[in-house]
């Protein structure tokens, strides 16, 4: 059955000129999984907003959006919100009360069900999702990941038909988002839900998914059923640069055999067609030459206030003086915490921490960040204090010719009405104003598609030629096995492993690229997907 | 649920309630009853405040946005009551009552000193509170046309409303002490009252000739940016 | 648990509303008494011994009022002596003593109320009479620690980049501004999407169910119910007048009836209900646990 359908529709916001979406049409099946993906700014908030109809923004808007073959206008408001359930990119952003309960009840309220109705679907759902243990925590305690889920919890408990989620796991770590993913794909399976849902990070997704629309500047470029709309993406770069592991390996042979998606595929893909003879990749093994020590950090601990307890645990680690060093690690682990102390924001009750060899103490009068360390913190509205895009990079004395990306045609916005990736580059652009020696950036590629990432890479690694030293907390594993120079594991407020990134993810197994997962026990050493080809370049068809 | 559903009768509330009812009541309390004016007096203010903040919630939506802005400004101006002497409230109500309209002033008025007294004291004189910067917003929205054409009427309001407002509060501390009141004891309390009323009108001064404006501008961004 | 924290806010706001109603109206030196030293007493056993500075505060403050009433209000009989023509009464005096004890009472009532009545609690109870306003409520209640979170965040991130300088006064100030400006755009903007996200889940299209997790237990119904009896058999000498107290210009109360001492006696164990409450749970708790 047709549960959506999208005819014609055209948007453009307010003052602006540019379309956000031209001419989209679709359909969507119950029980489908929609993955919609596209660049940063391709208009995938603004899709998914359309298909709420509360949450339209003011603009300029023509065309139609069915739901069950009724017009979306005609639709009383208690059809509308109740059917379609909407998860934002932030998770803040849709919180609206102060306790996790009366958040989980808060939809039911608005219906006007009885109490016992709402007391019944709140504590069914607050099972089906693992929450009782924070049923009663106010919301402000909770991490990113646990929000997340109270989001998602919460739209659930409305019984929807049609789910649909703007980036929900942006900020999620790696497991954390895979199990919400997983959710997901239970959710559709058990309760034939229909989800439509935008990532960027798509190793989990496609998978999961059945479909896949993929836009580009407002338009549709493909939809249809996954592997067949993939095959049709193989010539656009930017698009395919996104796909999961299996889905690039496969891209660099012209073997005939249907697309694999998952790990498992790849992985049958290649033991299929390759042999290994050769296991590893030899190791370019790096000269250790004794460097200076950038930052040191030398049995930290802290906590926020004195009753609370720690967050850093004797911490414990030191970056070397033109190295690109990753920290991965939990949500809520510490991570952003430790940054916040090397800049000397947060003070350590115990234990020291030296930048370029001299204590954050015995910095005066702001030297610390003068030509010397600059902080990209995790949430970068923080960074806008201007009201256009313009005024915001003047602010900061920035050249616009020396940014490795184009942000010209944002120039007059407000900081706060460009798409999230933006935001994110316009951050960095001011962070980078400020030409430092060592640069700690707080998830630098979260809400950024693989292009774009691919750039931001680029630029970390023409900076760490100059000599900058980079200290850098991702989620994103890709991203830290492709340009770390040293990655560390931190859990508890501690760092637990540190070592280069082949050795680092060849040890982990589930905190570890689709590249590593997919070659694991066949071929050594593999840790992105350019090394995979590599080495199945080197070994050649399988002999069977 | 207490709401008043006859919308024709809760436009009628926001008229005489303010400017008849509390009014008389005074009266009644201060001129006709010999004793017990204070009991009289609060008792009648109290549930004609009550009633007057109720009649401001209508029972049908007028925009969630509106509801939010004003629960967002009255966390703001609560969070300014904290930075010592200079009281943000008079300002952040004005500011309100003139870009959003009367209503959301006497409600962000309202219930700041509501909110805020969960930090000072929460206590008799908060029904009393809420009225009086309930009806600074009020006011403020009655004039709001004249109010956003001259920034220096806005101050003159601003500053006026401050020192009336110590004033109202000055009578009431009076009232609940004393149980009565005399001409004597009044001018006491406003004479002990004069430093406080000093900083307050100067503070309302500086909040105003800075806020003014950048709010201003905000506020007017958030309505057309969303159609509020 | 202390004292009324595990009763549900219904049962507790009647009670406050009974004992603090008439303890604020009348003015009789039994009540005023038994009003202030149960408000200390509940207080003092929320909170033992702390904040000393906040109690000197009140003390003060009813200093003040004992010695300002004499030198301002010259009603009264009784001339004690005569400053600058105006007699200092006797009459004045108590009655600024009475009027000083009412008032701390009082107050030391509505220290411990807003200690039970957390804010999830108020919003239970304001949810029964006004949902639309417990909302705003609740969202006030939310946006005041995110505003000082988001503010703390924004000033931090500044000041790594180098652009928030407070080494000296004027330069804080400025940061100071900027900061603040920012953070109202901030705040207007996440209001407006959080009143979206409410609009997408339903808000304002019917009448809304209030939802709680307070229930209405038996040791509410009895409190409930005891407070009820006891200021019934309070209320006809309130409302007759039997427990009036004159103070000017002679101290004269009426006549001690039957009907008088049983309000009197009725408003003691009002205004010692918490304590007894109290007293009873840990006795009972003790029980409870010798025979686990
Ligand atoms: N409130 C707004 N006012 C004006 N233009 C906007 C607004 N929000 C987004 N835009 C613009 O519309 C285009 C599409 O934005 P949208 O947020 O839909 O992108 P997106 O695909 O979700 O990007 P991302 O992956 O970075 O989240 C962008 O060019 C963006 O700058
Ligand atoms: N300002 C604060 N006050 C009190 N506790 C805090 C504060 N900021 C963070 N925490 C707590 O400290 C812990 C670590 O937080 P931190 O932000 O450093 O985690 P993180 O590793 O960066 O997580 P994420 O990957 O989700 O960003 C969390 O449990 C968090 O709740
Ligand atoms: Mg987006
Ligand atoms: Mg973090």
């Amino acid at each position: 059955m047709e549960i959506l359908k999208i005819e014609d529709l055209s948007f453009s916001y307010p003052l602006c000129e540019k379309k956000a979406l031209k001419n989209i049409s679709f359909t969507v099946e119950r029980g489908d999984f929609v993955t919609v993906c596209g660049a940063t700014g391709s208009g995938k908030s603004t899709l998914m907003r359309m298909l709420k109809k509360e949450l339209i923004p003011l603009g300029e808007l023509t065309g139609k959006v069915y739901y069950k073959g009724k017009d979306l206008d005609t639709l009383s408001e208690k059809e509308t919100t109740c059917s379609i359930g909407f998860v934002a990119q932030r998770p803040e952003e849709q919180i609206v009360t102060d306790k996790v309960w009366h958040e989980l009840a808060f939809g039911l309220e608005n219906m006007g069900l009885p109490k016992d109705v709402i007391r019944r679907r709140v504590s069914e759902m607050t099972c089906y999702f693992g929450i009782e243990d924070w049923f009663e925590k106010s919301v402000n305690e909770l991490s990113g990941g646990q929000k997340q889920l109270l989001n998602l919890a919460s739209v659930m408990v409305m019984q929807p038909d049609i789910l649909i989620l703007d980036e929900p796991t942006a900020q999620l770590d790696p497991i954390a988002a895979s199990d919400f993913i997983a959710t997901l794909s239970k959710l559709n399976r058990d309760l034939s839900l229909t989800v439509v849902i935008t990532e960027h990070r798509l190793e989990d997704v496609i998978p999961a998914g059945n479909k896949l629309l993929a836009m580009e500047n407002g338009e549709i470029v493909k939809y249809g059923e996954t592997r067949s709309a993939i095959s049709a993406l193989y010539g656009n770069k930017t698009l395919i640069e996104g796909m999961p592991a299996a889905v690039r390996i496969f891209n660099n042979f012209e073997i005939n055999t249907p697309c694999p998606l998952t790990v498992r595929e790849g992985r049958d893909f290649i033991e299929k067609n390759f042999s290994n003879e050769i296991r590893s990749a030899d190791k370019k093994e790096q000269k250790n030459e004794k460097k200076d020590a950038v930052l040191e950090f030398s049995d930290v601990y802290f906590r926020y206030e004195r009753d609370l307890p720690d967050i850093l645990r004797g911490l414990d680690f030191t970056v070397y003086e033109n190295e690109i060093f990753c920290i991965l690690g939990g949500n809520g682990s510490g991570k952003s915490t430790s940054l916040s102390a090397a800049a000397g924001i947060n003070k350590p009750y115990s234990g020291n921490i030296k930048v370029f060899g001299k204590k954050i103490k015995d910095y005066k009068n702001g030297d610390l960040y003068k030509n010397c360390l600059s902080l990209l913190p995790q949430d970068v509205q923080t960074v806008f204090l201007k009201n256009t895009v313009k005024e915001e990079l003047a602010d900061v004395n920035m050249d616009t010719s020396d940014l490795p990306y184009d942000l010209s045609e944002l120039n007059e916005r407000h900081p706060y009405d460009i798409s999230g990736g933006q935001q994110q580059l316009l951050a960095l652009a001011k962070v980078l104003s400020t030409k430092p020696k060592l640069l700690l950036l707080d998830e630098p590629t979260k809400g950024l598609d693989a292009y774009a990432k691919k750039s931001i890479m680029d630029v970390l690694k023409k900076l760490r030629a100059l000599g900058m030293t980079i200290v850098c907390v991702t989620h994103d594993v890709e991203f830290a096995a492709d340009c770390a120079d040293r990655c560390a594991m931190f859990f508890r407020g501690e760092i637990t492993s540190c070592s280069s990134p082949k050795e680092f993810f060849s040890g982990n197994s589930f905190y570890t690229t689709a590249a590593n997962r997919m070659t694991r026990g066949y071929y050594g050493g593999v840790t992105t997907v350019a090394d995979a080809v590599e080495i199945m370049k080197k070994n050649g068809a399988a002999t069977k | 649920m207490i709401t008043i559903k006859n919308a024709a009768l809760r436009k009628v509330l926001k008229i005489i309630i303010p400017f008849l009812l509390v009014p008389l009541a005074l009266a009644i309390g201060i001129f006709v009853l010999e004793e017990k004016s204070y009991t009289f007096i609060s008792i009648a203010v109290s549930i004609l405040a009550l009633v007057l903040f109720i009649s401001g919630f209508e029972k049908k939506k007028t925009g969630t946005r509106r509801l939010v802005i004003v629960a967002v400004m009255t966390a703001l101006s609560v969070v300014g009551r904290f930075i010592p002497l200079f009281k943000p409230i008079t300002a952040l109500t004005v500011i309100t009552a003139v870009y959003i309209g009367g209503e959301a002033g006497f409600l962000v008025g309202a219930m700041s000193a509501l909110v805020s007294n969960f930090w000072f004291g929460q206590g008799p004189w908060t029904p009393f509170q809420m009225f009086a910067w309930g009806m600074i917003g009020l006011i403020g929205g009655l004039l709001s046309k004249y109010l956003k054409k001259s920034h220096a009427l806005l101050i003159i309001y601003g500053v006026f409303s401050g020192i009336v407002y110590s004033f109202v509060m000055d009578l009431w501390a009076v009232l609940w002490h004393n149980d009565v009141l005399t001409a004597e004891i009044y001018i006491a309390a406003l004479v002990t009252a004069i430093p406080y009323t000093v900083i307050y009108s100067v503070s309302n001064m500086i909040f105003f000739a800075l806020l003014a404006k950048p709010f201003g501008e905000k506020l007017e961004r958030v309505k057309l940016k969303y159609g509020v | 648990m202390k004292a009324f924290d595990g009763y549900n806010p219904i049962a507790v706001f009647i009670y406050y509303a009974a004992v603090v109603s008439v303890g604020m109206f009348c003015m009789n030196p039994w009540i005023i008494g038994f009003s202030l030293v149960g408000a200390l007493v509940t207080f003092f056993i929320r909170n033992k011994l702390s904040g000393a500075k906040s109690h000197l505060f009140f003390l003060l403050m009813f200093a003040v009022m004992v010695i300002i009433n004499p030198l301002f209000n010259h009603n009264g009989v009784t001339v004690l002596l005569v400053i600058n023509d105006n007699p200092i009464t006797l009459e004045a005096i108590i009655y600024g003593i009475a009027s000083g004890a009412m008032i701390i009472g009082i107050i030391y009532w509505f220290r411990s109320f807003s200690q039970i009545m957390t804010s999830d609690k108020l919003l239970y109870l304001l949810g029964s009479i006004s949902p639309k306003f417990a909302l705003i409520l609740s969202m006030t209640l939310r946006y005041i620690p995110l505003f000082e979170k988001q503010t703390q965040k924004v000033v931090h991130a500044q000041q790594a980049l180098g652009l928030y300088r407070d080494d000296d006064f004027l330069s804080k100030i400025r940061g100071g501004i900027r900061v603040f400006s920012v953070m109202v755009t901030w705040v207007l903007e996440n209001g407006v999407i959080t009143s979206d996200s409410m609009t997408a889940r339903g808000y304002g299209i019917t009448k809304r169910t209030h939802f709680s997790i307070f229930k209405f237990r038996r040791h509410d119904i009895i409190l409930t119910v005891t407070t009820v009896i006891l200021f019934a058999v309070m209320l006809p000498t309130l409302i007759t007048g039997a427990i009036n107290f004159e103070y000017y210009p002679k101290i004269v109360g009426e006549e001690t009836t039957v009907f008088s001492v049983l309000a009197y006696i009725s408003y003691g164990i009002l205004a010692f209900l918490p304590t007894i409450t109290e007293a009873e749970e840990k006795i009972r708790w003790k029980y409870l646990k010798s025979k686990i």
